[in-house]
């Protein structure tokens, strides 16, 4: 291809192609008027298209950060994933995330709620809350020895669920193995109402019963000496029948003596209205000993004399 | 001369718009383009290496065109694009690396003669130099018909279009207008285009029309009367193009 040379400046050649085109090219000494075959075309900037993307990019950036936080970190540990239900005999139920973080602790049951009542699983794993509740449990005398945990896990993810439930028997085993029976699904339901009802039913066999009964009915031990004497119907702490509120269990009920002046003696004192620093002598002396000596001289008539009380 | 570097982004920022500040501002650092040009070529820019230097200008012109002021300083960036055009350039010419310089003396003598000596000389040196002073003057002719209209040739190559598509487009437009002198009239007395006529005679959009007015309001011009080498130059092509379209 020819071109004509139309223009020139220091630094390009204004040339015109055989098909109409006008190029800017690389002056190699061309002069106006001259033909040339061989050409070092201008190369123009070419434009960016920054702006487009540009603004976009932050909000991407954002967008990506705020995605690798909910799905990385608030996902796995804020959102319920499944329940771990714990049945002794109060019954339990944690919600939990998919990375065992405890989301919630809810009683099903008054025992339950009595358990969870003041305790604070915040942050707490599932392995750390199955744990310290079962210890409460036996604190709290709700789980004795050879007694049994049913573990129940429930979740959309059956790979999850049955992973949960490996593990948190592994975990009350290796910690509670040799004291208590850990099982996994439901605890029937008959079961602690047939322990319950076995004792009522006959009560002739108490012997038997009563050791079930012993640690529901926990009443400070005044039950364990005698048995169940309904008879004993006073209150302190030796079953002696004395019900008397006085401080001497001397079985004097001493309601007749309502005085409450510190000797037991019926005196009530009231006659008493010395206010003397020694109204441990001067008591009912009807000396109102005003006067530093208790001599039944009220003193008021030190003006005229002495007064005869 | 000591420069802010303040006072160069004036200078850069002005050249970009008027073709005759650029025209100042690279003769005002000629002697930086001709160092960084010695830098590459490890020798002075002259007996036949001279068109490296043209490159480099060349490189310099198209650095201050893209140069953005956010981006840095001017200076290193044109000293940059200058190496990179050159490098450029040698591979491309790396192609002819087999081919002699006609320079090149005949025989081991020094006084020997260069092989273009030996060449024969077929071309009419006076008719080669009576059609570049016609074409010359008639480029002259056309340039200041150009000034009439407030167009200058570098104008028009900025304006010309660069798309293959809009390319043809524009040529279906010059097509048209083409054997329609009255048209051609309007647009040598006015210098505007008709462009509602050209429009609707050849279906492209007026946008594209208006958007390369200036490119094509210039080859119009070259085709009325009185400019036929230009004519000539152009009609190598049109003709072809014109009998297969139609």
């Amino acid at each position: 291809m020819n071109y004509l040379v139309m223009e020139i400046h220091p630094a390009y050649a204004v040339v015109l192609d055989e098909e109409g085109r006008f190029l800017k090219v690389a002056n190699l000494r061309y002069q106006v008027g001259q033909t040339v075959e061989k050409i070092v075309e201008l190369q123009l900037p070419q434009k960016r298209s920054l702006p487009l993307w540009k603004p976009l990019s932050g909000l991407v950036g954002l967008a990506a950060c705020l995605c690798l936080v909910f799905f990385g970190y608030y996902q796995p540990n804020f959102t319920p994933y499944g329940a771990l239900r714990i049945q002794i005999n109060p019954d339990v139920e944690l919600t939990l995330s998919r990375n065992d973080r405890v989301l919630e602790l809810e009683g099903l049951n008054p025992d339950g709620q009595d358990l969870i009542a003041g305790y604070d699983f915040g942050g707490k794993g599932r392995e750390d809350v199955t744990g310290e509740l079962v210890e409460r449990a036996i604190d709290m005398g709700y789980l004795s020895d050879g007694e049994t945990v049913s573990i129940t896990v429930s979740s959309p993810d059956a790979g999850w669920q049955a992973r949960q439930e490996q593990e948190a028997l592994e975990d009350l085993e290796e910690r509670y193995g040799q004291a208590i029976v850990i099982q996994i699904g439901p605890a029937p339901e008959e079961l602690p109402v047939t322990e319950v009802v076995i004792p009522v039913t006959p009560p002739a066999s108490a012997s038997s019963s009563e050791q079930a009964a012993a640690p529901i009915l926990d009443d400070g031990g005044a039950t364990g000496d005698s048995g169940s004497d309904y008879g004993d119907t006073d209150y302190g702490p030796s079953a002696d029948g004395d019900s008397d509120y006085g401080p001497n269990a001397d079985g004097v009920t001493d309601y007749g003596d309502t005085d409450y002046g510190p000797n037991a003696d019926g005196v009530t004192g009231y006659d008493s209205s010395d206010y003397s620093p020694y109204g441990g002598e001067a008591t009912n002396d009807g000396d109102t000993g005003y006067s530093p000596y208790s001599d039944g001289d009220t003193d008021y008539a030190s003006r005229n004399g002495s007064a005869d009380a | 001369m000591v420069q802010t570097e303040h006072s160069i982004v004036a200078q850069v920022q002005a050249a970009k718009i008027d073709p005759e500040a650029a025209d100042a501002f690279i003769r005002q650092y000629m002697g930086f383009i001709r160092s960084e040009t010695v830098k590459f070529i490890h020798t002075a820019p002259e007996n036949g290496r001279e068109d490296e230097l043209s490159i480099a200008m060349l490189a310099f012109y198209e650095a201050l065109l893209a140069y953005e002021k956010s981006r840095g300083a001017f200076l290193p960036y044109a000293a940059r694009a200058i190496k990179n055009r050159l490098i450029d350039y040698y591979r491309v010419e790396k192609r002819h690396g087999n081919v002699i310089s006609l320079h090149a003396p005949l025989g081991a003598e020094t006084d020997s003669g260069e092989l273009l000596e030996t060449i024969p000389d077929t071309v009419d040196h006076a008719e080669a130099y009576e059609t570049r002073t016609a074409s010359q003057r008639e480029i002259q002719e056309f340039s200041e018909k150009l000034a009439q209209f407030g167009l200058t040739f570098s104008e028009v190559a900025d304006n010309c279009p660069r798309q293959e598509r809009t390319f043809t487009a524009c040529r279906r437009v010059l097509e048209f207008a083409r054997p329609r002198p009255e048209l051609l009239k309007r647009v040598e007395d006015t210098g505007k285009l008709p462009i509602s006529e050209l429009a609707a005679g050849t279906g492209v959009e007026r946008k594209t029309l208006e958007r390369h007015r200036k490119y094509l309001v210039a080859i119009l011009l070259a085709f009325t009367n009185g400019y036929e080498i230009i004519r000539g130059h152009l009609c190598q092509i049109v003709p072809a193009k014109g009998g297969d379209g139609k």
